[in-house]
């Protein structure tokens, strides 16, 4: 490891400042589990890190508004939201999807932003956040503006963020009753990052009718992807056995699986079609993740 | 009390949980230079050269060096406990990727670390051979040009100077005439079962600290083999004995990475070259490139005859031994002559081959190679049970291999609780009760695999055990406490012996200068070897206080205070009395030729497994929703350890079963960090139980003898033959993910699922 250095800047605008728009050996961190993973690989050798631990404390708030909607502060780490009794009330999928997120000591010290930021299509939050309708708010010296979750990633370990940008919250709207799961599905230990992640949000009428539906595949695919035809075959339809057997088959047409030690293209192939259906029938079980 | 039997804690407990325990990998001493490896990037190739310039320029360097530097100061720097074939650092050729070529020394690691990135090295590339079977074709490239027994073991001395062959052992054993049964047998059944390349991931990786001094040294290493460490340095440097000071503190698990000689050499020759003290200190990563365990290809036929008994069998297995032998040669036989199964089979034939090849070297893991075998035969057991349409437990029954019964070697076997193991998994599995099994897309199905497994042999340990003036007690032994509680078995034994609270003795481990010999921590040798040999030193304490107290004048067999026996005979505090014990069991080498032998083996060790599980059709997904471990481990010591033991090498072997398996590109591995090479986390241990049955060791201290691999034998073909029951396709590899038997799954319903286009 060849020295580097190390700031701790004590504001959020101060970390915007120390961040350099033309030099990616210049990296913020936050729990740096990703990022610690990428330098003893010897594929990332910084020259500068900005640490986040010392900026504001709200930008680690946790809060359910009113509404239901929840803001997360790109600091709150992955073991607080876990742990949030407000957030096990109104997004038990998110509670549940944090369970087989890794393990304990990484939920500890890694954070939302660094989560979503890391851009490795092999982890949960992303595709549950864009089912979701989540939006990250991104500060950088321009200003503010709003990047939504399912078009934040631009290929595989690549964001449409800016260098000199960063995420300072994760907005997700008030669920309202519509209905969610996400499936994780591994190939080695239970808490490994996924072979295929499905995350599913839809809003029901009656019985099993579907309204707005927003399907997302991840893992399996070189980024985060929605699901569109899929989404088309179940919107205002009856969730009957043809229809998800339908949809799956859309889902497993429309995008491009990779094979890699998770498994084989054709075999995630059989999992997203399986699991499609599997995902729409839990979420309407209110049965949020296996 | 009686000590025997006692759930104590582990003596050493505390002083982990404190973060007071002493790792090698924590020491410091001045002047220390770190040691960084570069590897190398082919499988097979002659080296033309190394290019360290830029290395050696860097500041904070002290030195880079490489195999010809060793060569200047050990001659012949070749190490290994069956063969003298493996370079302290590569010299001439590399024979895998990931092999030592050079180390560069540094005060700062990461100074080190980052010179080694600027080192590269030329090599004429050679064809290298990775498969255990091809590796022994007449055209296959050789990996080492000479065989080079190290001469230890007898029964590897005829291979000395064998040219262009990539056997490095070549066990047989014969017995009855295999082939007049197969010609008799009403029924034949042949198969062919494989294992995965795996490795042992102790949560410490090997480090070793060697401190030169004047025309001595010290050694503190992370070994499971402090005598064998002394041995095979001293040899190196043509020193005594006694000029090599080995220490080992705690080992953070070893699992039999640890075992015999690792980076023990490069660190002693570093140290030397340089003349200060110098720690290599391996990162988890460089686990991958060190020491693994065999891949396995097995072909196992059996002969049957009319009412199911076996009559014949024959087990041709392939050890994928890697680039250097290591303990290889031994497993091979060791293990190889158990390759038949727990069953009484009068006609056996087998021919097992330790095979070198261009993948990491593979040694000793956890069962020393009869997890490989045992998931074969009971496999394969288990067809042939189905076949012939009957239970599997019965048909078990029907051919199992009962005391005062002949072996596949001719010893007559005694004390192995096989019979009884598998009652056991028949009752916890409620066998007689069938199960549901299931509807829909999830299916439910239950199997069981038993195996056993002889301790190698012969082999010795000596122990002292040191009563002083106060009456306290300190044992001095080489066998090192890794976390299977062996310093706590050892205090009560001794404690047993003398009478008193096995919480006040204190146990010496692992410092060569002041303990006996031991040949080692490993195939669950030391409850037995050096529990027999504490307990004997322990009976000559005693035996010399019951002396002291007759010569001081008290009358025989009255209650003494130890204490006033001492000021009796010293007129203060003062002296004290050391016993001492040393254990060899007997033992009859085999018949070169046969395999056959009266004792091969002082004890057995059984253990079994019986699963549930359900497999979920659409994706290949299968659950174990019952594991039942069950081994004969003689008389308990201590219960609740000797539970962690069964547990825990059960839930081993469930990572062995069912995830983990190091991916090849060629000749480099691809998964070699935790991140991408995956141990069971919590969520994957099964709702588990765990028995050792009621059973004596006759020979053994008190009773007692090693269990720390039975738990691992049976889990795999239990899963496997569970699977079958369940959704009837037979998986013959190892590991078996849900991918593997969608496949078979579809294969069967002529349905096959693609495999991807490159
Ligand atoms: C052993 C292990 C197992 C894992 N298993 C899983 C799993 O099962 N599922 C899963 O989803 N993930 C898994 N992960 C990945 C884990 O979720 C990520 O490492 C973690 O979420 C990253 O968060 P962090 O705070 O540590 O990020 P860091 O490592 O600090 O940063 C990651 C990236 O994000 C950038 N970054 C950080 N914060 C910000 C910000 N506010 N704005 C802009 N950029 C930012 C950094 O520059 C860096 O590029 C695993 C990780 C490990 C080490």
């Amino acid at each position: 490891m060849i020295p580097f250095d190390w700031v701790e800047p004590r504001s959020f605008a101060e970390a915007v400042a120390s961040l350099d728009p033309e030099d990616p050996t210049v990296r913020p961190v936050a729990g740096g589990t990703a990022l610690m993973l990428m330098m003893k690989a010897g594929v990332f050798t910084p020259t500068r890190l900005i640490s986040l631990a010392q900026i504001e404390p709200h930008y680690s708030a946790i809060t359910v508004e009113k509404n239901g909607a929840l803001r997360i502060g790109a600091m709150a780490t992955l073991s607080a939201l876990e742990q949030s009794s407000a957030v096990a009330e109104h997004f038990p999928v998110i509670t549940e999807t944090l369970l087989t997120l890794s393990n304990v000591r990484v939920r500890n010290v890694a954070c939302v932003g660094g989560a979503l930021a890391h851009g490795d299509p092999h982890m949960d939050l992303p595709p549950l956040f864009a089912a979701l309708g989540a939006k990250v708010l991104v500060r950088g010296p321009a200003g503010v503006r709003e990047i939504d979750v399912d078009s934040l990633y631009a290929g595989y370990y690549e964001t449409m963020l800016a260098k000199d940008e960063l995420i300072a919250e994760v907005f997700v709207p008030a669920l309202n009753g519509a209905k969610s799961a996400y499936m994780k599905c591994t190939s080695r230990s239970a808490d490994d990052w996924p072979a295929l992640g499905l995350a599913v949000r839809f809003e029901v009428e009656g019985h099993a009718h579907i309204r707005n539906p927003r399907l997302v595949v991840s893992a399996a695919t070189e980024k985060v992807t929605r699901l569109t035809q899929a989404e088309d075959i179940l919107k205002n339809a009856e969730a009957d056995s043809v229809v998800l057997k339908r949809a799956g088959e859309a889902a497993a047409e429309e995008v491009t699986l990779l094979g890699d030690a998770h498994g084989s293209a054709s075999y995630k192939r059989e999992l997203l079609r399986v699991y499609l259906a599997r995902a729409i029938r839990h979420a309407l079980a209110g049965k949020s993740a296996q | 009390m009686s000590q025997m039997g006692r759930s104590i804690p582990r003596l050493e407990a505390r002083s982990k949980v404190t973060g007071r325990a002493e790792y090698v990998h924590n020491m410091r001493v001045p002047g220390m230079l770190t040691a960084k490896i570069f590897r190398s990037t082919v499988a097979h190739g002659r080296i033309l050269s190394i290019d360290a310039e830029e290395a050696r320029g860097m500041e904070g360097v002290y030195a880079v060096v490489t195999g010809e530097d060793v060569r200047k100061i050990i001659p012949n720097p070749y190490f290994g406990p069956a063969f003298h074939d493996q370079p302290i650092l590569a010299l001439d050729k590399v024979r895998y990727v990931g092999e030592a070529v050079a180390a560069v020394l540094a005060s700062d690691p990461h100074i080190a670390e980052a010179a080694v990135q600027t080192i590269s090295a030329e090599y004429e590339e050679l064809e290298p051979v990775f498969d255990e079977v091809e590796a022994t074709l007449p055209n296959s490239p050789i990996v080492h040009d000479e065989l080079k027994p190290a001469g230890t073991f007898a029964d590897l001395k005829h291979l000395a100077g064998r040219k262009n062959t990539n056997i490095a052992l070549d066990y047989q054993l014969r017995r009855g005439d295999v082939d007049k049964a197969f010609a008799a047998a009403v029924h034949v059944f042949e198969h062919e079962f494989r294992t995965q390349h795996v490795l042992h991931v102790p949560l410490e990786s090997h480090a070793s600290l060697a401190i030169p001094g004047e025309g001595t040294l010290t050694l503190h290493t992370s070994s499971q083999t402090p005598s064998f460490v002394r041995m095979e340095i001293a040899r190196l440097l043509g020193w005594p004995e006694n000029r090599v000071h080995v220490k080992v503190p705690f080992l953070g698990g070893g699992y039999g990475a640890k075992v015999y000689v690792k980076v023990e050499p490069l660190a002693v020759a570093l140290a030397l070259i340089v003349r200060r003290p110098v720690k290599v200190a391996l990162t988890m990563e460089e686990q991958f490139y060190t020491i693994t365990k065999h891949p396995v290809t097995f072909r196992i036929k059996s002969g049957v005859d009319k009412d199911g008994r076996i009559t014949a069998r024959k087990c041709d297995v392939y050890w994928n031994g890697g680039a250097y032998a290591d303990i290889g040669p031994r497993v091979a036989q060791k293990t190889g002559f158990t390759a038949p199964g727990p069953y009484d089979i009068d006609n056996v034939s087998i021919d097992s081959y330790e095979v070198y090849t261009n993948r990491p070297p593979a040694g000793a893991l956890r069962g020393f190679g009869v997890p490989q075998l045992v998931w074969a035969y009971e496999s394969h057991t288990d067809l042939i049970a189905r076949e012939l349409g009957l239970d599997p437990v019965e048909y078990r029954r029907k051919n199992i291999l009962r005391d005062g019964r002949p072996h596949a070697t001719g010893t007559i076997m005694k004390d192995a609780g096989i019979d009884a193991v598998l009652d056991r998994i028949a009752e916890r599995m409620n066998w007689s009760v069938a199960i549901d099994r299931g509807t829909g897309r999830i299916k439910r199905g239950r199997g069981i695999g038993i195996g056993f497994k002889a301790s190698i042999s012969p082999t010795t340990s000596g122990a002292i055990v040191n009563v002083s003036a106060d009456g306290s007690v300190v044992i001095f032994t080489n066998t090192i406490d890794m976390g299977q509680g062996s310093d706590t078995a050892m205090a009560q034994l001794a404690a047993e012996v003398l009478n008193i609270d096995a919480e006040k003795v204190k146990v010496v481990h692992g410092d060569t200068d002041a303990a006996p010999y031991d040949m080692g921590t490993l195939g669950s040798r030391s409850t037995f070897h050096m529990g027999n040999a504490v307990k004997l030193a322990a009976e000559d304490a005693r035996d010399k206080l019951v002396a002291l107290a007759a010569e001081v004048g008290l009358p025989a067999g009255t209650n003494y205070d130890v204490q006033e026996l001492f000021r009796k005979r010293y007129g203060m505090r003062a002296g004290n009395i050391v016993g001492v014990g040393s254990y060899v069991p007997s033992y009859t080498p085999p018949d070169p030729k046969t395999g056959q032998s009266a004792n091969v083996t002082p004890f057995w060790m059984v253990g079994g497994a019986g699963a549930e599980v359900e497999v979920d059709t659409e994706t290949g997904h299968v659950r174990v929703t019952k594991l039942v471990n069950v081994a004969d481990g003689g008389k308990i010591i201590n219960p609740k350890i000797a539970r962690t033991q069964i547990s825990g090498g059960a839930i081993m072997q469930l990572g062995f079963t069912l995830t983990e398996r190091m991916e090849f590109d060629g000749g480099q591995v691809t998964n070699a960090s935790f991140a991408d090479y995956k141990i069971p986390g919590f969520r994957d241990v099964p709702p588990m139980e765990s028995e050792l049955i009621a059973a004596n060791q006759e020979n053994g201290p008190f009773g007692a003898k090693g269990i720390g691999e039975s738990a691992t034998f049976g889990v795999s073909p239990a899963i496997a033959n569970a699977i079958h029951d369940a959704v009837g396709v037979r998986l013959t590899s190892l590991p078996i993910k849900a991918e593997a038997v969608l496949r078979a799954l579809r294969a069967a319903q002529g349905n096959p699922l693609a495999e991807d286009e490159e």
